[in-house]
């Protein structure tokens, strides 16, 4: 017994010990029901942390950058009690996260906004983060969801497609990019004959395709899972005859959904994700960076690293580990002017801010210029089904 | 300077917290630890808590129900009556089912509470929650608004407490409990065992929509994530039965221990270094891995607990029949 606490109390020690540091709360859906996708996320937030301290670290003295994490569990409550400790207890400079857009608005509201402390979140998507009385400490490093529904939208009118039918998933996502779409198609002159909201899980979605089916509208847009009722719903709508030709977002996009339903039934399908330009220098450098990690393009991966780079660089522009300080600083070294600095290249970064110039940082996910909401413009993708069943993806302009 | 200030923030936090679950596991007290209704769908009164107090206390939104702009102490009793009208119904259709057939009929029940809610999107927004919830006190300044929020949520749990108490030593409560130990006996005394189960069923529902108006306000955004079932109902079960069920005290005492179990693990699990060689074997990303080591450590208190202590911290004690006033002798239930 003696001995593993002995062992106990050297692994503190060790823990506490070392060089000055300075924390950055690493707020995320770790547990929960996103946890997969969270699990790929942090690797990309530590790979960011990784290139800080190898290059020389923080401030004059090459402070090490840790990051803090917290289980915000997809859930409101837990994101509360995460960031509370974050900020009170570990008395973090700042915080990259949450991941969902409820533990997102909670935790903002709860927590970060009273106490002056800036969150920037890479994948909480919710339109109602924009709306925030924020004080400019929230910021994001994903486009909103109203963006990826226009960019949808007009894709679909530029087929000459005019009338469609609707189905989402009863998630905060998929609701919400789904409201986002109807509104931007039907300003631009299009149709919805009919809008069927279905709960995820279920054996067969029959009863919904039924209703979508006779809209009779020239296609259907599923905003979906591709588990959890994507899948389920094209094949329904197939089985039926009621729809050929589909449209979607990017919780359809995987491998599975041309394995089960077969390259013919998708040959008429096109699906947006919030992409990355990769013909930019950006992304190219990331990609370099990032060969090592699981999934470096998963969802929101990139987002994640360029998300925790920009707040390193907020800390070494402010000058100090000083909360107050991060907000103006984090919009110097994300917008023009200044010079372009690409993923990674965090020494001539650092070099460039102690002769006092101006940066802008360029990331993996695009030029990351925050508006005065604290959002970032969207870059979508589209996706299309090619002969030999795998997905093509080209930038949507 | 700032370290401390902190941790004293922390500790604010976690008696907040902590009280709002002590309030919910109050409620269950009288459920289960008085009357013996097994209610598995805490969530679902919770819920119905939270959204009817943001609905009534925010101003219009165009997103959802709203505009009412009440103050928040009749806006909680709103929410409070609501919660105990849907108690009321379910009641008289179910109170007569056996403690695991209510269990079953009240899960099922959480459960339509939460699709509903979840479903009318014009009242709640959906899936997308209400934002932006007045909080009572928020307009005073730093830390002393979240130290009245806190003796607002304390004052709350002691009240509920003192009157719970009361009821316990009550000729109603001895009926209460006559009927949880056996429901035959209690019948051929002449009591009413659907009535008094039904007021039990719906105290204690009302309750729990008051914890949840005040987690509402708490967390300032209220969603269908937020009333999942497996940190309200499953946690306020866990603190109860740890704490001690039939005991008002031991409910309080499960709920403040467990939620700083709970709460506090995170930090220590923080402590631990990024990279743990263990018996040459590295384990990376350990921060992450943690966070799951925390549910197993919560399951591991719980049974230490339940094997050291079977009937929970602080056991059910009977009050004494003869103990106050020995010279009148009243019988257990003799005016209920």
């Amino acid at each position: 017994m003696r001995r593993i606490l002995l062992a106990g109390a050297a692994v503190l020690a060790t823990a506490t010990a070392g060089t000055a540091e300075v924390k950055l709360g690493s707020l995320g859906g770790v547990t929960g029901p996103i946890a997969e996708i969270v699990a790929l996320l942090m690797e990309g937030r530590e790979l960011a942390a990784r290139h800080v301290n190898e290059q020389g670290g923080l401030f004059a003295d090459g402070q090490q950058l840790t990051l803090v994490v917290g289980d915000s569990a997809c859930d409101p409550k837990a994101a509360v009690d995460a960031a509370t400790k974050l900020v009170n207890v570990d008395q973090v400079v700042a915080i990259v996260g949450p991941n969902c857009s409820g533990a997102t608005l909670a935790a903002a509201q709860s927590v970060t906004i009273p106490a002056g402390v800036v969150i920037l979140s890479e994948s909480a998507t919710s339109p109602a983060i924009t709306a925030l009385d924020d004080k400019d400490l929230v910021f994001r490093a994903a486009p909103s969801d109203a963006y990826q529904g226009i960019a949808l939208a007009n894709y679909i009118l530029g087929q000459g497609v005019k009338t469609v039918a609707l189905t989402n998933a009863n998630d905060d996502y998929n609701a919400g990019l789904a409201a986002e779409f109807a509104k931007a198609f039907e300003a631009a002159g299009g149709k919805i004959a009919a809008h069927q909201v279905h709960e995820p899980n279920k054996a067969n979605y029959r009863a919904e395709v039924a209703t979508l089916g006779g809209a009779k509208a020239d296609a259907l847009v599923v905003f979906a899972y591709y588990g959890s009722s994507g899948i389920a719903i094209i094949r329904n709508a197939l089985e039926t005859g009621a729809y050929s030709k589909f449209f979607g977002a990017d919780g359809m996009v995987n491998d599975e959904l041309v394995n089960q339903l077969g390259v013919d039934a998708l040959k008429d399908a096109a699906f947006t994700t919030p992409g990355a330009d990769d013909s930019t220098g950006a992304f190219k450098a990331y990609m370099e960076l990032a060969k090592d990690l699981k999934q470096p393009l998963g969802p929101y991966v990139p987002n994640a690293y360029d998300a925790t780079f920009l707040l390193a660089l907020a800390i070494e522009k402010a000058g100090s580990a000083d909360r107050s300080k991060i907000a103006a600083a984090l919009r110097e070294v994300a917008t023009p002017p200044g010079e372009v600095i690409l993923p990674g290249e965090w020494a001539k970064a650092k070099a460039l801010i102690a002769e006092g110039k101006d940066i802008n940082y360029e990331g993996a996910t695009g030029s990351l210029d925050f508006d005065a909401a604290g959002d970032v413009p969207g870059t979508y993708t589209l996706n299309t089904v090619t002969p030999d069943g795998k997905f093509a993806a080209k930038l949507l302009k | 300077m700032d370290q401390f200030y902190g941790y004293g923030i922390y500790a604010i936090s976690l008696l907040t917290v902590g009280g709002m679950y002590a309030i919910l596991t109050l409620g269950l007290n009288l459920q289960w630890g008085f009357a013996g209704l097994f209610n598995a769908g805490i969530a679902g009164f919770f819920a119905v808590g939270a959204y009817v107090t943001a609905i009534l206390t925010k101003p219009e939104a165009p997103e959802h129900l709203g505009g009412y702009g009440l103050p928040m102490a009749p806006a909680i009793a709103v929410a409070m009556l609501v919660a105990a009208a849907i108690a009321w119904a379910i009641g008289r259709i179910c109170i007569r089912l056996r403690s695991d057939y209510l269990a079953i009929a009240t899960i099922g029940i959480a459960e339509i509470l939460r699709l509903i809610l979840k479903n009318e999107t014009w009242a709640t927004n959906g899936p997308r929650g209400i934002s932006s919830i007045p909080r009572a006190f928020e307009y005073l300044p730093d830390p002393w608004d979240k130290l009245a929020f806190m003796a607002l949520v304390l004052v709350t749990v002691l009240v509920i407490y003192l009157a719970l108490e009361k009821a316990w030593r009550s000729p109603w409560g001895r009926v209460m409990t006559a009927i949880r130990d056996s429901e035959d006996a209690a019948r051929a005394a002449g009591k009413d065992v659907e009535s008094f189960r039904l007021q039990a069923f719906v105290l204690g529902s009302a309750l729990m929509a008051l914890g949840g108006a005040y987690y509402g306000q708490y967390t300032k955004y209220f969603g269908p994530d937020s009333s999942d079932p497996a940190s309200v109902t499953f946690l306020v079960w866990v603190m109860l039965i740890a704490g001690g069920s039939a005991n008002n005290r031991g409910a309080v005492l499960g709920a403040f221990l467990l939620w700083t179990i709970w709460s506090g693990t995170q930090i220590v699990t923080g402590w631990l270094p990024r990279e743990i060689s263990l018996f040459g074997v590295a384990i990376p990303d350990v921060p992450v891995r943690a966070a799951y080591l925390r549910i197993f450590l919560i399951g591991l208190v719980l049974q230490v607990v339940l094997q050291r202590y079977s009937k929970g911290i602080l056991p059910e004690t009977r009050p004494a029949v003869l103990g106050r006033r020995i010279t009148r002798g009243p019988e257990p239930g003799r005016q209920g």
